[in-house]
């Protein structure tokens, strides 16, 4: 009962922030969703009972991909200044 | 036990749950970062019970790297995005 | 014997899910961002420092036990070092703001 549960919030937490990190126009906020979207998904492969694959994702997914795409961020911000990144704010 | 254990695991999932809506509303981008720390902590625990639920102790170094690299990603934010480095030496 | 230490291990579990609530709900409820690190890495850390005592006596040998508490230690210590990085980021940020000057130069 209580793994179904765990399961299902996993897969909806995993589809919120998929759907999220998609429609956000506020770049920050969707790099920021994806860092939490692969920490979830290092979850999911624990789940699926993978603990290698969840130890390579946890550090690519939550550390370094986190990082590259912040300093992504930053560039085309120094490119496109800030009103057009902050407008974006309610869907 | 390894109901209990699933059930604490429920609940902190529906913890980063919460915090998601926070990332998705936050005002600054500062509060975005903290709710991402927030997802390292909580998710540090979450693997914790997992791995005592599951009887994998292989999941206590994928929370050992969780810790240590949810620091990278604040690293990054307060070195490349806020740039805190240029306005105070 | 072992059913006081499950009863004592539930007791810590469900304390550190209380914890755990407490730091959320001060993450979603304040209304400043200083006042959310202070809810979120002092509470939260807690909360964890309680799932870890809970799950120490499961262990199966001393290494391990230290091996989590050493999960521990690390998580305060990445946490501090975080919440000192965005306290500086939002007070550069306001000193930005109250200067005039945008601060992405």
């Amino acid at each position: 009962m209580t793994e179904w549960l765990l399961d299902g919030l996993l897969v909806a937490a995993l589809l919120a922030t998929a759907v999220a990190a998609l429609l956000s126009r506020d770049l920050f906020r969707a790099v920021v969703v994806f860092i939490a979207f692969g920490l979830l998904m290092a979850v999911a492969w624990v789940r699926l009972e993978a603990p290698d694959i969840a130890l390579a994702e946890a550090a690519i997914g939550g550390g370094l991909t986190g990082v590259l795409l912040l300093d992504a961020v930053s560039h085309l911000g120094s490119k496109w200044p800030r009103e057009g990144r902050q407008r974006g704010g309610k869907q | 036990m390894t109901l209990l254990l699933n059930a604490v695991a429920a609940f902190l999932l529906l913890t980063l749950l919460v915090a998601l809506v926070r990332i998705w509303m936050g005002p600054t981008p500062s509060d975005r970062m903290l709710a991402s720390q927030l997802f390292g902590t909580t998710g540090v625990a979450l693997l914790l019970v997992l791995a005592e639920a599951q009887a994998a102790p292989a999941l206590w170094d994928v929370a050992l790297v969780l810790a240590l690299l949810s620091v990278l990603a604040i690293v990054g934010f307060v070195t490349r995005v806020v740039r805190i480095d240029r306005r105070e030496s | 014997m072992t059913e006081i230490v499950q009863m004592v291990q539930g007791v810590l579990l469900i304390a550190g899910c209380v914890f755990f609530a407490i730091g959320t709900l001060g993450l979603f409820r304040f209304s400043e961002t200083l006042t959310r690190i202070h809810a979120l890495t002092k509470v939260d850390n807690l909360g964890l420092g309680f799932v870890v005592l809970a799950l120490l006596p499961g262990m199966p040998s001393l290494a391990s036990g230290m091996k989590v508490v050493l999960i521990w230690l690390v998580a305060l210590v990445a946490s501090a070092t975080s919440a000192h990085l965005i306290a500086r980021a939002v007070r550069s940020q306001e000193r930005g703001r109250s200067a005039g000057s945008e601060h992405h130069d």
